[in-house]
């Protein structure tokens, strides 16, 4: 096979990644997007490709590149509609819980009189997230009325339009730890906890990574989760109450696992690549 | 292995014969984070990596 990788950066990531596609006997062609023109009226010579691994760090080379690859043809892991689907907080909370997959109660306000409401009726500390963003950046703790209004405030100064929807979330008094498992194909190859004495436990906050070994209640909320947001390759995060619920806050769909390879010693590049060929041949 | 010069600090690092264009390097010396440049030639030239946006991320 021939497979393409779109990227912008190598990461350790997207070093394995290639590596594992030579070291399967398939050929890789590494796809700069952030160097590359893309004609949008005219091939750009991928149709030869079996499929592209999808791994740009930024959300909207990855789209818009996608975008292109598929209306040209070629099938692209994973796909525009996942990709957008799982950037968007507010999208993929409203999809999972119409799913009756647990995630924890959030509502969405584009106004300070809405939030306050909001507060009124989740109680303080609650949680204010960007819909677009990743490793806990802008992702706010407000602690009661006054930290709820300073946050607003910051958030109505910020220029990019989406800040103005207020996406506001109960807070999970979590045991320092969340969970992120890998989604492939619908398996789920790896696990692991990311602990952090802070409430945010993001890997890219400091989070220690530690394998995490699921029980059958958490696979099946992983892998519904998975299907439901449209399937393929992806990081699911799910938060542990106190009171022993489960609940999914995010679904990643260019999933960074540098350090649960390092932990859990599984190959996760090469079970992404084996995984993906296999459900190609399907 | 090629030997290269970082353009922060004049210092060099050596990088992987498979290196390949957007690859990201961690100057020990200086701290700096270099991204891999390989033009159309074939020239390869380390340049400071590009800083996180807002979209970035997984």
């Amino acid at each position: 096979m021939e497979i393409g990788v779109a990227y912008d950066y190598i990461r350790w990531e997207e070093r394995a990644i290639i590596d594992a596609i030579r070291k399967l006997g398939h050929e890789v062609k590494p796809i700069q997007v952030s160097k590359k023109v893309f004609w949008l009226t005219e091939m750009n010579g991928f149709s030869g490709l079996d499929f592209v691994i999808q791994r740009c760090v930024s959300f909207y080379r990855a789209l818009t590149s996608t975008a292109i690859f598929e209306e040209q043809g070629v099938t692209v892991v994973n796909s525009f509609r996942v990709i957008r689907d799982c950037e968007d907080k507010l999208y993929t909370t409203l999809r999972l819980s119409r799913n009756n997959i647990p995630v924890p109660r959030t509502a969405v306000s584009f106004g300070r009189e809405g939030c306050l409401s909001i507060a009124e009726e989740l109680g303080y500390p609650l949680v204010v997230k960007p819909i677009y963003g990743s490793w806990g950046r802008m992702v706010s703790r407000a602690l009661d009325r006054d930290s709820l209004l300073e946050i607003i405030e910051f958030r109505e100064y910020m220029q990019s339009p989406h800040f103005k929807v207020h996406y506001i979330q109960e807070y999970v008094d979590k045991p320092s730890r969340d969970i992120r498992a890998f989604y492939f194909w619908g398996e789920i190859p790896a696990a692991i906890y990311r602990v952090s004495s802070s409430w945010k436990t993001n890997t890219a906050l400091g989070g220690v990574a530690v394998e995490a070994k699921l029980d059958n209640e958490l696979i099946e909320i992983v892998k519904k989760s998975g299907d439901i947001m449209g399937g393929g390759v992806l990081g699911i995060d799910i938060l542990e109450s106190r009171d022993g619920r489960y609940l999914v806050s995010e679904v990643n769909a260019i999933p960074e696992f540098r350090n649960t390879v390092r932990v859990t010693g599984k190959d996760l590049a090469k079970i992404m690549i084996e995984a993906t060929i296999k459900n190609m041949k399907k | 292995m090629r030997k290269l010069e970082c353009p922060v600090c004049s210092g060099f690092l050596e990088i992987p014969d498979d290196a390949v264009s957007g690859e990201l390097f961690e100057h020990d010396e200086c701290g700096a984070q270099l991204e891999l440049e390989v033009d159309e030639s074939g020239n390869y030239k380390l340049r400071e990596a590009e800083e996180i946006s807002e979209d970035w991320g997984e």
